[in-house]
């Protein structure tokens, strides 16, 4: 498994927290606040008509234990907002992990919440697992915001590895152009243009929720042998009224997926001849996959 | 003789001053003020998902014309001036409720209907979410707390909004609505859906919005923001743009929304704080004084009586809870003690409405 935590974007107050972490001599910046860690849904999975911005942690009641050290900046009991707020995340708490960091433990059990805490130490009970809210399972959410950076960041970043050996899968590669979706492979020659690369890719981890395919951590298109796209899913933010996904300019959510499911690779401007595609996925655990096809472009 | 004739005028002219005195300055004494109960009706046990016409037991709803909503435990329905009950209701999950509509919901809502409080469908509404209902508008919050639609009266989504971290605050007029974030940010947008307001209180070490309020004309915006200080930010849109206009440091800590709210009349912000509810009168009559209206946890801020000249709120713990009424002045003319866990209070005219666990009565305020 690579370890690849600290590296690539730049995701500021959690960088600071990963080389914190590394300085002391702490294998990551922050803990498993559900154990056994039974992942339900990844940053960037889809899950109740978006993309998940944290990661649904699976557990019947089980406790949940505050990351790191810190503290309880806020509460909030399902159903309770005294403005008439609505609360799909159910019961939960924030805590303030360092500086800039603050975690959000959501879909608390109602009324386990520990908010009498103010300070909060590593490990300290925060509430029980539950299904208050919007939410498929039995679990806690578990959600990152970099305050400096003002966006969410994939927790696993910042979390000790999975235990998970399976790399994803890639199932199939498409190439979409005015409405026509060409599996490849199943039709290998294809007219020169523009096409809309998208792949369906799955994390065989067993969601122990109802909910689609767990999102990969990475994917990569090389094309005859350059790399073209790289999309990390690091970080996601609000802008203009939509979320983006990826450091940098972001890609609004809404053009990660088609809608059948596939996650949108890249637009590719395709000219005659034969062109080699290599797609190259990682899951959060740091498990990788790679498939190749060969595309005749007439 | 001189001296004696001055003396004499002397104590004319103090009699008269004292006589010119009490004509001119005098200040008549308050009235006692009086609540006077007219009627008291109970209401029927929870029974979830099943709506009770409980006045009469009749399958078919009242009337529910000028009916009044209400939360109680979790109970909703709808009551008349008279002490009718339209209807009372449990949901399974929750309500979306406002004088004019309300609309039950599941758990994993993926839509649900609006409908009158005579409970006539107004329209279908497909959408991931909660409803929830403010100044005769209707929202939709997503299942990431982080997604807000506003709903058209045909139940039609007219906008949608995602924000970059989770809602923590709201409150909105008919011509804003007014969100606090858990990024410490302010999100105000107009019914079109355009951002018309856009503010980061900040000066705390720890950024976050606890409570905004907004006022009926959307013309101020009150925010309770960020730990360790606590402040309170009041912006006013002048021209078209919002700017600070007052703020002051808080000596709360609260680590929950907090309860904030305008008055019906939109000439006082009510908040909650350690001492109890606070009225801020942002300008006008006592030219943005502050001023404690009653003690402890209260409930219902912003409600008025008598065209705004009192306040009526609940005060207090769980199980030992007061109604209070005060002036405009922090005078309280009325404190009366509510055995209660749940309560609410609605103020109309001369009239309150409380709730308490399983009653509703009508309390008028009389002079002696």
């Amino acid at each position: 498994m690579a370890d690849r935590r600290g590296s690539g974007p730049r995701i500021a107050a959690a960088a600071a927290a990963i080389a914190a972490a590394s300085a002391f001599g702490a294998a990551s910046a922050l803990d498993w606040p559900v154990f056994p860690q039974r992942i339900a849904s990844t940053f960037g999975s889809p899950a109740a008509g978006r993309l998940v911005t944290g990661v649904h942690l699976a557990s019947e009641g089980g406790l949940v234990k505050s990351s790191g050290d810190g503290e309880l900046s806020f509460h909030l009991e399902e159903g309770r907002h005294p403005a008439g707020l609505p609360t799909p995340l159910g019961s939960l708490v924030v805590v303030e992990h360092g500086k800039d960091l603050a975690a959000v433990y959501a879909h608390l059990a109602p009324g386990t919440a520990s908010t009498y805490l103010d300070s909060v130490q590593s490990g300290a009970i925060l509430g029980r697992a539950g299904s208050s809210g919007w939410v498929e399972g039995s679990g806690a959410l578990f959600e990152v915001f970099d305050r400096r950076e003002g966006h969410w960041v994939n927790p696993l970043l910042l979390l000790p590895p999975l235990a998970d050996d399976k790399p994803p899968i890639i199932r199939s590669l498409a190439l979409s152009r005015a409405g026509t979706v060409n599996i490849v492979g199943t039709a290998s020659r294809l007219p020169q243009g523009s096409y809309i690369l998208s792949a369906d890719i799955a994390d065989p981890a067993d969601s122990p929720w109802a909910t689609g395919p767990l999102a990969p951590y990475q994917i990569r298109l090389a094309v005859d042998g350059v790399e073209l796209t790289r999309k990390v899913f690091d970080v996601a933010r609000g802008s203009g009224g939509e979320l983006l996904f990826f450091s940098g300019e972001g890609l609004p959510s809404s053009a990660l997926r088609t809608p059948e499911g596939r996650w949108i690779v890249a637009e590719l401007l395709l000219p005659r001849g034969r062109i080699s595609l290599e797609l190259r996925v990682e899951d959060a655990a740091g498990n990788r996959r790679s498939s190749a096809w060969t595309v005749i472009v007439e | 003789m001189e001296e004696t004739g001055k003396k004499r005028l002397v104590a004319i002219l103090a009699i008269l001053a004292g006589i010119a005195y009490f004509l001119v300055c005098a200040v008549p004494l308050p009235k006692e003020l009086v609540l006077s109960p007219v009627w008291s009706t109970p209401l029927p046990p929870e029974q979830d998902g099943k709506a009770l016409a409980a006045s009469s037991g009749a399958a078919t709803p009242r009337s529910a014309v000028g009916a009044i909503p209400f939360r109680i435990g979790r109970r909703f329905g709808y009551f008349t001036p008279d002490g009718e009950l339209v209807f009372v209701a449990t949901p399974a999950y929750g309500v979306a409720l406002s004088p004019e509509a309300y609309a039950v919901y599941d758990r994993l809502s993926a839509g649900f209907t609006v409908a009158s409080p005579s409970g006539a469908a107004i329209a279908k509404v497909d959408a991931l979410g909660y409803p929830f209902f403010s100044a005769s508008r209707r929202f939709v919050i997503g299942p990431d707390q982080a997604e807000v639609s506003e709903l058209a009266a045909d139940g039609r989504i007219a906008w949608t909004r995602r924000f970059g971290s989770i809602a923590t605050a709201f409150s909105a007029s008919p011509s804003l609505a007014v969100f606090g974030l858990l990024d410490g940010s302010i999100v105000g947008i107009d019914p079109a859906g355009k951002e018309v307001l856009s503010f980061a209180p900040g000066g705390s070490r720890i950024p976050g919005i606890y409570g905004v309020a907004v006022s009926p004309d959307g013309g101020i915006v009150a925010a309770i923001s960020g730990l360790d200080r606590q402040r309170l930010v009041v912006m006013e849109k002048r021209v078209s743009a919002y700017r600070v206009a007052y703020h002051r440091w808080l000596d709360s800590d609260y680590r929950r929304p907090v309860d904030m709210a305008f008055t019906e009349e939109g000439d006082r912000l009510v908040f909650e704080s350690p001492e109890g509810a606070r009225a801020y009168e942002p300008s006008g009559r006592s030219g943005g004084r502050e001023i404690v209206l009653a003690s402890a946890s209260p409930i219902g801020l912003g409600q008025t009586l008598r065209g705004g000249e009192l306040l009526a709120l609940v005060s207090g713990l769980s199980g030992e809870k007061r109604l209070v009424c005060a002036s405009a002045s922090g005078r309280i003319v009325v404190d009366a003690p509510l055995s209660a866990t749940d309560a609410f209070v609605r103020a109309s005219g001369d009239s309150i409405y409380i709730g308490a666990d399983d009653r509703i009565a009508r309390l008028d305020l009389r002079e002696l």
